[in-house]
């Protein structure tokens, strides 16, 4: 039928096709082969980028613990703002919804060109923001306007609010959006990149940040290849932080503010026996509520040029030569060194002579004999000069070192400073110089290079009027509170002399302080000044008369300082005012601290005492 | 009996009656390729997240259709196609023509011609045209022509004027696809090996100058090809994320509708060259590896029907059909696998696409016709012949 030719050439054809199989067959094991090597061997790879690929995780912000003070007052709240945001996939013409907008509320050329660059940048259904900080009204005609305002979302923010506004805000502090260098600082923390939020910056804010702070909730949703969250896959609501109670008394520390009026300086109120503090007060201060949103920049140069110091907590960070202040150490230690006796009178010339050196008296013909609570009562000069020249400059650093001069307090604040109790290695080591005898005379009257904090002379007068216990000093107001039972080794008697003599300031007359005595039902109060030189007094001016006080620029002026306690009879509270510059302290400070500590007493009068020594 | 019916049927196949014909079709091939049709439709549906609308419904209702077309096309006797080849292939050409002068220009190539009633890819009616006029130029040679050299140009030229036409669209798969179907009927007539290896070595040293006449985005495809991971966020994107989508599919797949690859479009325009990667992401090896034992099956059985064929012409026709199915199974396959760059290739039966489908039932439809007239005898010039 068929010739041989078609024959051969079906032959060849059969065997080419089988070839052709056969190469088919290969092709597919080597697809299945790829298949079995994307799916299996490498399987895991892929899941894991597909996974990558669909989720993310976005973390939602905690609401921060609430501040309190001591009575239940907020000091620090979460306060619900409103801000309104586009999402412009949503309309149209997202021209004419933010041009209605600027109809109902109107925006500043800068915010116009923010918006528009985030139109710019971001894709259509990401939310643009178009004005925040609204108030409950504008975000309320907002609503009410909704149908001219296609794609306009109003959203809850919260942000905090301090309702004592500068009263508190150095102990307080305050949460303030983040700048690149904490960006920086933190690279790898995720909730450092949310938006809005804040991180405390000074006082308790900072502190007690972490505990403050809460968790943050975690959201993972599932996004589709353009971004867009298309579900929420899992959701962890964020916990709020925790709330904090304060040892601060609002009322005081409003009263405290209000009297140190335009003074630039610190008060400091505590307990002395359970070292709370009732009130820290640095003048002048700032608004909190300020820092929570980005500062206009005229603000902030106001705050930065003001030679006051605004920012700057003074009670535990401006460090002062504690003055007359610091003869309360010196006749404890000349009481503990056994020099000085209750009875014993050194005599005051008005001047001390050292080689060929005159140490002077603030009197300038001298106070006569003296007894140690004479001594204190007129705050003179010379006695303390002839105390420190026989006991030595050891005993009174030993002293003063018991009662924490040189030493961190325990409020845990940043920025505190130490202060400096110097000492004859110190002055080796720092001015390559001996320690001569006029040093521990300049020490003995509180001068020199010896500095404290408020904070600090706080304490020291406090441990004074506890009778020589230590003292722990705290803000956060803690359920079991310690009260202060160790004793830091003076004689009891010695301690009581020394009270004695600071009655004797404000109590008697002719005492530095005896303008701002008061008696409420029996309630006293004991205290001592102080007055310290910002610049030297030379020779020439001393001969032709000290210039008067009022008569200097405010930044050569005395510091003038009081520390006190009260009730004499049972005391219970301690009391520091640095008033800068103030010119005398019994002029300047003094009458403040004594109006404080009469509205201490008027709010915790003694039955309903917070604590009442054993 | 039946013997006798059969070979009456065999001197007189040119005269098979309807019946005799409904009779010799073969379902089971028919099952297969509709099996496939199924699958991808499925797949679609799942691509859209479980809708109808917009590929799944349409793409029955072409399958509809384009199974019309197979039946149609397998009732057509034989030796009318024979009859017929280079006019159809003619009418290709003049399509291409077409295209190049009076074409819709759709994703940066030229490839759709508008006939008022349908959007028609004459290059994809090419491939059969081509199968066709190339099945029945080599019916009547003997191996000695095959071997002449002379007697090879105008086949060569058959091929070479279509491909052409096509590159200028571009289309550089539809190109290659033409060429290798054209290389694989060669193959199976009779052309010497050697004759391969000249030409493979030929072009190899071409290919510097055949690269500078390339699209820049075809170099770029190339190229990314053989880098994806360089561009990731540009061209290197189709083919990581599909080899993604690809890869998480892992032994047992996701599971039906739970694919996050393609639900959340990380594929861009997975529906129609990727759809294979739903299957995977979806089905896993086992899916996808089924998939292409499904095809496998349908290729083996293209070549079993050209075995039973008695005419040349219907071998070769078969041939050439099975190995362009096959085509387009590896390009795809070898692309959104990472093995072959992105040519624009789609997945046959599956790929949401209307002329690929209608293409593809065509050439099933004319191999069904060769099985239906498998034992015919055809002549020289097409007529039967007693020799």
């Amino acid at each position: 039928m068929s010739t041989p030719w078609k024959y051969e050439r079906i032959r060849i054809l059969n065997k080419r096709v089988l070839a052709l199989i056969g190469i088919f067959v290969l092709l597919i094991s080597v697809l299945i082969f790829r298949l079995f090597y994307l799916q299996i061997i490498e399987g895991d790879k892929y899941r894991q980028l597909a996974e990558k690929n669909r989720t993310a995780i976005r973390l939602t912000l905690p609401t921060r613990g609430v501040i309190y003070d001591r009575n239940g007052v907020r000091l620090a709240e979460n306060h619900k703002k409103f801000q309104a945001v586009l999402i412009r996939e949503e309309t149209k013409n997202y021209q004419r919804t933010l041009d209605n907008f600027r109809k109902i509320i109107p925006l500043d050329d800068e915010e116009i060109h923010r918006i528009a660059k985030e139109i710019k940048h971001k894709r259509a259904f990401m939310p643009i923001r178009i004005k925040d900080n609204l108030t409950f009204k504008e975000a309320a005609l907002l609503q009410m306007n909704a149908t001219d305002l296609i794609g306009l979302h109003i959203e809850e923010e919260t942000t905090r609010l301090y309702p004592l506004k500068a009263d508190a805000s150095h102990v307080v502090g305050y949460v303030s959006l983040l700048s690149d260098k904490d960006m920086e600082q933190d690279p790898d923390n995720p909730l450092l990149d949310l938006p809005g939020y804040r991180i405390g910056r000074i006082g308790i804010e900072e502190s007690l940040q972490d505990r403050l702070k809460g968790k943050p909730g975690i959201r993972k949703t599932e996004i589709n290849a353009y971004g867009r969250s298309v579900r929420i896959l899992e959701e962890e609501k964020p916990s709020k932080g925790e709330n904090i109670t304060l040892t601060i008394d609002s009322r005081l520390q409003k009263f405290a503010t209000k009297r140190m009026g335009e003074d630039a300086g610190a008060v400091v109120v505590l307990d002395i026996y359970t070292g709370e503090i009732l009130t820290m007060v640095s003048t002048p201060s700032f608004d909190s509520n300020v820092f929570t949103m980005p500062i206009p920049t005229k603000v902030w140069r106001n705050i930065i040029d003001n030679e006051k110091k605004p920012l700057q907590n003074k009670a535990i960070n401006g460090m002062y030569s504690p003055g007359s202040i610091f003869k309360l150490v010196v006749a404890l230690a000349g009481l503990e060194s056994g020099y000085i006796t209750p009875q014993r009178k050194i005599f005051c010339s008005g001047r001390l002579q050292l080689g060929n050196q005159y140490f002077h008296c603030w009197k300038r013909y001298g106070h006569e004999h003296l007894t140690i609570e004479e001594a204190l009562m007129y705050s003179c000069d010379v006695y303390f000069y002839q105390v420190a020249q026989e006991i030595g400059v050891e005993k009174i650093l030993e002293v003063a070192q018991r009662l924490g001069f040189g030493e961190e307090t325990s409020l845990m604040l940043t920025g505190e400073k130490n202060g400096l109790l110097p000492s004859p290695l110190w002055k080796k080591s720092h001015h390559k110089d001996n320690w001569r005898m006029g040093d521990t005379l300049n020490l003995s009257i509180g001068q020199g290079f010896l500095t404290a904090t408020p904070i600090q002379m706080a304490r020291a007068v406090a441990q004074i009027a506890n009778g020589g216990k230590k003292l722990n000093m705290t803000l956060i107001k803690d359920s079991n509170i310690q009260r202060a039972s160790a004793y830091l080794g003076f004689n009891q008697k010695h301690i009581q002399i020394v009270k004695n003599g600071m009655d004797m300031v404000v109590n008697k007359k002719g005492g530095t302080a005896y303008k701002v005595q008061f008696d409420m039902n029996g309630q006293k109060m004991a205290g001592k000044t102080a007055s310290t030189q910002v610049r030297r007094i030379s020779m020439k001016e001393r001969h032709s008369g000290v210039i008067s006080q009022d008569k200097l620029p405010w930044k050569y002026r005395d510091h003038g300082m009081f520390a006190a306690f009260a009730p004499i009879a049972k005391p219970r509270f301690a009391i520091v005012v640095v008033v800068e510059h103030g010119g005398g302290g019994s002029s300047s400070a003094a009458p403040i601290a004594s109006d404080i500590m009469q509205e201490v007493l008027r709010l915790y009068p003694s039955e309903n005492s917070i604590k009442k020594d054993k | 009996m039946s013997f006798f019916k059969e070979r009456n049927c065999y001197l007189k196949n040119y005269n098979l009656s309807f019946i005799d014909k409904i009779k010799r079709f073969n379902y089971k091939y028919l099952f297969l390729i509709c099996s496939v049709v199924f699958i991808g439709i499925g797949i679609l549906y799942s691509a859209a997240n479980g809708h109808w609308q917009p590929w799944a419904s349409r793409q029955f209702l072409r399958f509809l259709l384009s199974l019309g077309v197979l039946i149609f096309v397998s009732f057509v006797n034989l030796r009318i196609w024979m009859k017929y080849a280079y006019w159809i292939y003619g009418i290709g050409i003049l399509l291409l023509i077409g295209v190049a002068l009076f074409g819709h220009v759709g994703m940066g190539a030229q490839r759709w011609l508008n006939l008022g009633f349908i959007n028609l890819q004459p290059s994809e009616v090419m491939k059969i045209a081509l199968i066709l006029a190339l099945s029945k130029y080599f019916h009547s040679s003997s191996l000695s022509d095959i071997h002449s050299i002379q007697y090879m140009i105008p086949p060569a030229l058959m091929m070479i004027l279509p491909v052409s036409l096509i590159l200028m669209q571009p289309d550089l798969g539809t190109a290659l696809m033409l060429v290798f179907a054209t290389g694989a009927i060669f193959f199976v007539v009779g052309v010497q090996v050697w004759k391969f290896l000249i030409v493979l070595i030929t072009v190899s040293g071409c290919i510097p100058i055949l690269w500078s006449f390339l699209h820049d985005y075809q170099k770029q495809r190339v190229l990314t090809f053989l880098n994806p991971e360089n561009d990731p966020l540009g061209a290197g994107y189709h083919i990581m994320q599909s080899k993604i989508t690809l890869g998480s599919g892992g032994l047992f797949g996701k599971g039906f509708m739970e694919s996050t690859q393609s639900r959340l479009n990380f594929l861009p325009e997975k529906q129609t060259d990727f759809i294979f990667t739903v299957l995977s992401e979806e089905f896993g090896f086992f899916g996808s590896a089924s998939l292409i034992c499904l095809y496998l099956i349908i290729i083996l059985y293209g070549f079993y029907i050209s075995f039973r064929c008695n005419s040349f012409f219907g071998k070769v026709l078969a041939i050439g059909l099975t190995v362009n199915f096959a085509l387009y199974v590896f390009i795809n396959i070898g692309m959104v696998m990472g093995l072959l760059p992105v040519v624009g290739v789609p997945l046959p039966l599956v790929s949401y696409g209307g002329t690929a489908m209608m293409t593809l039932f065509l050439g099933f439809g004319l191999i069904q016709s060769v099985y239906i007239n498998r034992d015919m005898v055809i002549g020289r010039r097409g007529s039967i012949e007693d020799e």
